[in-house]
């Protein structure tokens, strides 16, 4: 089947399979290899891409269900070799150590500055509870958020 | 490894009913597909032979969420994110609201839908016992027919439901509930989100001065499937709401889920920690309401 996406801002046509999962056709076709499978089951996190400006979990839809949309992975977030503030912050903060959870982390995290500017801590874990991470403890993910947020807010 | 299969997106819901009638057998129906995808994907028993998926997304008449003077209907396509931000949910159905802000994770609720948590009928289906406290209708058609049935009675046996093969759950209808109905829910999984919850309970008390007029209790997670207890209700209706009474009622609850459910190994966790949340709730009711 002929799909056609718009994925971190650019127009793509492709010829998939209807069993072919989304995450599969962006590592395997578009060598979008940041993002991570995990668990394989919507447990983890690692997955997590922006459909049409919502975080899902890219290993629990089918390519062919995104067809039309609007996809942003972790590559689409940084500005060119500039990094965002979010993944400027995840790093001041000490919130990537092994990194293997940090994409879906920070789609996770940009999906709530997006709805919510200005988030409480509790609408912060809210918003990662859906994303494992085994090392840091998450406390510095958590700081690197509220931090972007109010540089966010000053700008 | 992912089986092969084919998927179709109808464009309404008559296109949809035609492609349920044709195929009937190796079927699924999908829309946010969390539970179906990484099974698939699993090659879990439950989808084994799947030939087909038929995505309802695209179908109009089972999106969106209508509200008219008795009822707020709630199409199958629609997610728990969508209800988590209807103002209307919010305020005339508290529990629900509450409940789907409790599903899976932020990824998983952009994505599933209310009536694909209960379709199903798993036990731990975490939307069930308030659905049932609010004495939820499920409308179901097929290319020939179109029934209105109690969700209580569409959930026939665990992971058995009244759905006929040609059938599909186009909406879920609630009645708005008096105003004099208030109510809780209470959830206990494993971890913050995506956990698999062992115990569920949703309440809703209406009170005249110190006595119970109307009661409804649900389970769900405890219970094999998720479920209304009729006969404590009648119990309950017409007494007041003393601290002696509270606690009759809570150890009345626990050894009727005990009868329900059979001694388990975990019962005797959970039968004392089920008594324990249902009198907390009940106090909490009763304070927020006199």
């Amino acid at each position: 089947m002929e799909l056609r996406f718009k994925i971190n801002g650019n127009e793509v046509e492709v010829i998939t399979e209807p069993y072919i999962r989304l995450i599969d056709l962006l590592r395997d076709n578009f060598d979008l290899t940041g993002t991570k499978e995990g668990c394989g089951i919507g447990e983890c996190g690692a997955c997590t891409v922006l459909m049409n400006g919502r975080a899902v979990n890219s290993c629990l839809v089918l390519a062919a269900q995104a067809n039309d949309s609007e996809i942003v992975t972790i590559e689409g977030i940084a500005e060119g070799e500039v990094l965002s503030s979010l993944q400027k912050n995840f790093l001041v903060h000490g919130a990537v150590q092994c990194g293997f959870c940090t994409p879906g982390m920070v789609l996770s995290a940009s999906e709530l500055l997006d709805q919510k500017p200005n988030p409480t801590d509790e609408e912060i874990k809210d918003a990662i509870a859906g994303n494992l991470c085994r090392c840091t403890g998450y406390k510095q993910i958590i700081e690197a958020i509220k931090e972007t947020a109010k540089e966010l807010k000053s700008k | 490894m992912m089986p092969s299969f084919e998927i179709l997106f109808p464009k309404n819901l008559n296109d949809a009913l035609n492609a349920i009638s044709l195929y009937k057998e190796d079927v699924h129906i999908i829309a946010g597909g969390t539970d179906v995808i990484p099974g698939l994907n699993q090659e879990s028993k439950r989808f084994k032979n799947t030939r087909l998926l038929i995505d309802i997304n695209r179908v109009p008449e089972m999106k969106g969420i209508t509200v008219d003077q008795e009822k707020i209907s709630i199409g199958a396509a629609e997610t728990f994110s969508e209800i988590l931000l209807n103002e209307i949910v919010q305020k005339k159905l508290p529990l629900l609201w509450k409940s789907a802000g409790t599903i899976g994770s932020v990824q998983i609720r952009n994505r599933a839908t209310l009536a694909g948590n209960f379709v199903n009928n798993a036990p731990c289906a975490d939307s069930v016992p308030v659905l049932l406290a609010y004495n939820t209708k499920v409308e179901i058609e097929s290319l020939n027919s179109k029934r209105e049935i109690l969700l209580n009675d569409f959930l026939s046996a665990p992971y058995k439901t009244k759905l006929g093969k040609d059938e599909m759950v186009t909406r879920i209808n609630i009645p708005i509930p008096s105003s004099k109905l208030n109510g809780d829910f209470y959830k206990l999984g494993r971890r913050r989100a995506v956990a698999i919850s062992r115990i569920t309970l949703a309440l809703l008390i209406s009170l005249n001065h110190n006595m119970i007029d109307e009661i409804r209790i649900a389970s769900g997670a405890v219970t094999p499937i998720g479920m209304r207890f009729f006969d404590l209700e009648k119990f309950a209706e017409g007494q007041k709401v003393e601290d002696q009474f509270l606690k009759e009622l809570s150890k009345k609850l626990g050894e009727q889920i005990i009868q329900v459910a059979g001694l388990r190994w975990s019962s005797e966790y959970k039968l004392p920690v089920v008594q324990q949340i249902f009198y907390q709730l009940l106090k909490g009711i009763e304070r927020r309401s006199l």
